[in-house]
């Protein structure tokens, strides 16, 4: 066995038990929330006029699917499920496969996250280079101000400042939604446009959001390895400024490197406030109704989902950092 | 000339990009169908289901808890009910054209061309088919201890469905068994496609519900047990496509819309003028109110709003529509926890709290003062109560002086800096509760604190994570005072079993309410007895027998339960609801009005199918 497949094997092993200890966790802390499922759908039935007795009926029908067993016993039985690849069903949906709604709500915050995790890192980092090697000029300045305020504003904040420009001012972007219902789904341009039309504003509202959470690493990286002897010897040796840029390129980015592969298992968690604000139906406003309505294994699938991504993100980060750094590797 | 800001302009670029790309290729072959307007008939409708919010995945089945499935349009019933006070029996016509009712059930006659949007007509098997759902679904019996006679108006016992011939349909009672909401009931149950959904039944459903229904206590619930099985299954179905007999068919719903065309086979079409219906999912308010902002939806359901975005609405084009809603907004009292088990101090409290000026911050819009506490909404109560029973009631009006007696007389104390001390000495300090999310509760939280700090008791407004939790703690015991909704009506013993009922530890047996002082409730009310104009009365007792008591004979019962409640304010009522809508006349025109209560008791499907909401 090579030293990589060792290296492979370890970190596979370590995630395995990783997951494990993370389901167990929120296995047990989402059936801790207080409330049970059926709440408040009980309460909307004595609001759309059923009596108690009926209302109580109804619930008891449609939410049967919560378990009555010990936790400890529900607990082995989502573990068994678990094995085979069944995330169980749904609560607040009747029965439904909670895989079907984790699917189905998995492309609406992989495109638009990953679309604005990209446009933010490239714009970020670049960004970061320029107002690290010009940081005593305005425009340092000015870059290294706009990274403090895009990395200091609440989403909520931004997501409705974007909407407000771009939507209730201007009327240049839909405001919520993934697509005009009137375009079949599908590999055609009317359809492709209108899921980009509709991506704009979300998009734009999480690149803006992580823009500045990579300015400044990269600007406080870059800012580090410029004072490295390695770049004053290169100064020293005449070393053409372009190569010099590589040098002080690849190794700054090496830890921003970490952060954006966990970004990418981060992702999978969406962001509530985001999906909540342009009403876009991703993994986050999933969780986020599946809470309120004590859904608890839509509640877990969610979590494993996020939970499994990072921690494969984790481990892919460590093994590519093998590959790109050979220090490393010693 | 300055130079576009680079973040503004990106953007802009990206939407132009965006919007041209979707408008560009709109002329190739997978074009929009239709946009736009009305136009005589034809055209989009574009609204917003308050009831149902759209979740990709869910299925087309309107038996699941969540179903991406639409009230009025192509979620059908025999009939839409009226939300009558005065006869909570009324409905208006679906699927069935007339209906006459009879001591043993029910015989209906179906639409002459009642049809499924794939052609086939509606027939007796369809209504067989869910009438025997609902009995998995907890919506029909069995009714426990029903004792053979008179049963409370919740669920609805039929037997047997027999076809008569003709779409005729006769619906067959439980014998012995008398709901006096029968009618409305099995009108009103969701009817769905026999080819569709029978095949989730087993064969026998008939036999295991006369099981239930039948007198061998082992059988019957061995029969509920495996009702409610297959229950589960059916509201697990998830169906391959829509197959509706309303007026629209369910064509597509992506993450964020529902899209709904014209069923052509609708038994009343050429009523119907929207080809096509949008329904839009939405977050919260906000979306809502943006949407109108826009002109986007032509109609909009109740949503809580401020002043201010009312004139944004009313400035966009919406015409207001206003209709009764049978809730109220009070506050509740935990009668087990000290000094609240006292009804001078829930007295001296509504005489404290200034309900206009709480009204004008909390539910300015949808709002409407509370004239009184009664446990109905006030415009029923002034229909019911007559002149003299009006005018026994107490208003409370603010007024701090008699306030300031009824606590003296209760032996509470103030001090010099004006605070209020109980009996026992403590400085008296209230916290109010309510719950996240709850706008219009926590806007009107902050005003019921500051008249009640100013007064001399010092109250905190604290706030709930969320309904579910608010639930569970209420139970539990864990407030004093909070926010809760009451009179929900029309029917009178709906409205008094939300003070009197199960919520407050009564269950009823054989027609008799008995107390259980140990249940999980929720704003728990003690004695289990009131003196009233010196008579003693048992107010779950008396909300019981509501239930049981026809509309005509009631009014006894509510007189005396309306000056208890009045007397005795387990809650004080804050504000009356109104459920107010709003319609463009941009696109459509003929919506009901202000008035027209049993159309604007249902969804705009129901108007479409009663000739309104015609294209311009």
């Amino acid at each position: 066995m090579t030293a990589f497949a060792r290296r492979l094997a370890g970190k596979l092993a370590a995630g395995l038990v990783m997951v494990w200890v993370v389901v167990t966790f929120t296995f047990f802390l989402v059936h801790a929330l207080p409330g049970k499922p059926g709440d408040v759908q009980y309460e909307q039935y004595i609001q759309s006029g059923m009596n108690a007795e009926q209302a109580a009926a109804k619930v008891k029908a449609i939410y049967g699917y919560t378990s009555h067993d010990s936790m400890l016993s529900q607990y082995g039985g989502y573990l068994g499920k678990l094995l085979h690849g069944d995330l169980g069903q749904s609560i607040s949906y009747s029965g439904v496969p909670v895989s079907r709604l984790i699917w189905a709500a998995l492309p609406w915050t992989v495109i638009p996250v990953l679309s604005g995790l990209l446009v933010s890192f490239l714009i970020g980092v670049t960004a970061g280079v320029v107002a690290a090697v010009r940081r005593s000029s305005r425009w340092g300045g000015l870059l290294t101000v706009s990274g403090s305020l895009f990395a200091g504003v609440p989403a909520f904040v931004l997501a409705l400042l974007l909407l407000v420009v771009f939507h209730t001012e201007w009327n240049l972007l839909p405001d919520a939604g993934t697509s005009d219902i009137q375009y079949d789904p599908g590999w055609n341009l009317p359809y492709i446009g209108s899921v980009v039309q509709h991506a704009v504003l979300p998009v734009c509202a999480y690149a803006l959001l992580s823009y500045g959470g990579w300015l400044l690493a990269m600007k406080s990286s870059v800012v580090s390895v410029l004072g490295d002897d390695f770049i004053l010897a290169s100064e020293l040796r005449g070393i053409a400024p372009v190569t010099r840029a590589r040098y002080i390129g690849r190794n700054a980015i090496l830890p921003l490197f970490t952060v954006l592969a966990l970004s990418f298992g981060v992702m999978f968690a969406g962001s509530f406030f985001i999906e909540d604000t342009f009403d876009y139906p991703g993994l986050g406003d999933l969780l986020l109704k599946s809470i309120g309505t004590r859904d608890y294994p839509v509640m877990a699938g969610a979590f494993l989902l996020i939970t499994v991504s990072i921690i494969i993100a984790n481990i892919l980060a460590d093994l590519c950092y093998t590959l790109i750094d050979p220090r490393v590797r010693r | 000339m300055s130079r576009p800001k680079p973040l503004v302009a990106a953007i802009a670029v990206a939407a132009v990009a965006a919007t041209a790309l979707s408008a560009c290729s709109s002329s190739s072959s997978s074009a929009k169908k239709t946009n736009g307007g009305g136009g005589g008939t034809g055209g989009v409708f574009t609204s917003i289901d308050a009831n149902n919010k759209i979740t990709a995945g869910a299925p087309m089945n309107p038996y699941n808890a969540s179903p991406n499935m639409f009230k009025g349009y192509n979620w059908m019933q025999l009939a839409f009910t009226k939300n009558d006070p005065s006869d909570p029996n009324a409905v208006l016509p679906g699927l069935a054209a007339s209906w006459t009712s009879s001591d043993s059930g029910l015989t209906i006659q179906l639409q002459p061309n009642a049809k499924w949007s794939d052609g086939t007509p509606v027939t007796a098997a369809d209504i067989k088919t869910s009438l025997a759902i609902a009995y998995t679904q907890g919506t029909a019996g069995p009714v426990a201890s029903a004792g053979g006679t008179v049963v409370a108006g919740s669920n609805f016992e039929v037997s047997d469905v027999k076809d008569l011939g003709g779409g005729k349909i006769e619906i067959d009672q439980q014998p012995g068994v008398k709901n006096l909401y029968f009618q409305r009931l099995v009108l009103t149950a969701t009817i769905v496609n026999d080819k569709v959904y029978a095949g989730q039944l087993p064969a026998d459903i008939w036999t295991q519900i006369a099981a239930v229904q039948g007198t061998d206590p082992a059988a019957a619930s061995a029969a509920a047990d495996k009702l409610a099985a297959e229950g589960k299954t059916i509201a697990a179905f998830s169906p391959a496509k829509d197959v509706s007999a309303g007026p629209f068919v369910e064509t597509r719903v992506n993450p964020g819309e529902a899209l709904l065309d014209r069923n052509q086979y609708f038994y009343a079409a050429n009523k119907i003028s929207p080809k096509q219906v949008i329904l839009r999912s939405y977050s919260g308010n906000q979306q809502i109110w943006g949407y109108m902002n826009g002109g986007e939806l032509d109609y909009a359901p109740y949503t809580s709003m401020p002043t201010n975005i009312l004139n944004q609405v009313l400035k966009a084009g919406y015409t207001r529509i206003d209709a009764p809603s049978y809730v109220s907004a009070s506050i509740a009292f935990n009668e087990k926890q000290a000094p609240y088990n006292l009804t001078p101090v829930r007295q001296a409290l509504a005489y404290v709290i200034d309900r206009d000026a709480v009204t004008k911050v909390g539910e300015p819009v949808g709002g409407i003062t509370a004239p009184t506490t009664t446990g109905l909404v006030g415009s029923q109560s002034d229909s019911i109560l007559s002149a003299d029973q009006k005018a026994a009631l107490n208003p409370y009006s603010p007024d701090p002086a008699k306030a300031a007696s009824l606590l003296q007389g209760a032996g509470f104390t103030k001090d010099s800096s004006g605070q209020w001390h109980l009996p026992n000495g403590q400085q008296w300090k209230i916290t109010l509760q309510t719950v996240n999310g709850f706008s219009d509760w926590i806007a009107a939280s902050t005003i019921v604190a500051n008249e009640l700090t100013a007064f001399g008791i010092q109250t905190t407004a604290a706030i709930t994570a969320d309904f579910a939790t608010y639930q569970k703690e209420m139970a539990a015991g864990k407030y004093a005072v909070g926010w809760w909704l009451v009179a929900l009506g029309p029917q009178t013993d709906m409205a008094y079993a939300r003070i009197y009922g199960s919520a407050d530890g009564y269950s009823v047996t054989n027609g008799q309410a008995a107390h259980d002082d140990n249940a999980a409730t929720n704003w728990e009310h003690t004695p289990a007895s009131y003196t009233v104009n010196g008579q003693s009365i048992d107010p779950g007792q008396l909300a019981a027998q509501l239930s049981t008591t026809p509309v005509s004979a009631q009014q006894p019962i509510i007189a005396q339960l309306a000056a208890a409640t009045n007397q005795e304010l387990p809650v004080i009522q804050i504000w009356n609801y109104t459920h107010v809508m709003f319609d463009l006349d941009k696109r459509f025109t003929n919506y009901p009005k202000t008035g027209q209560d049993d159309l604007l008791a249902n969804p705009p499907g129901v108007w479409m199918m009663q000739g309104y909401v015609q294209g311009k």
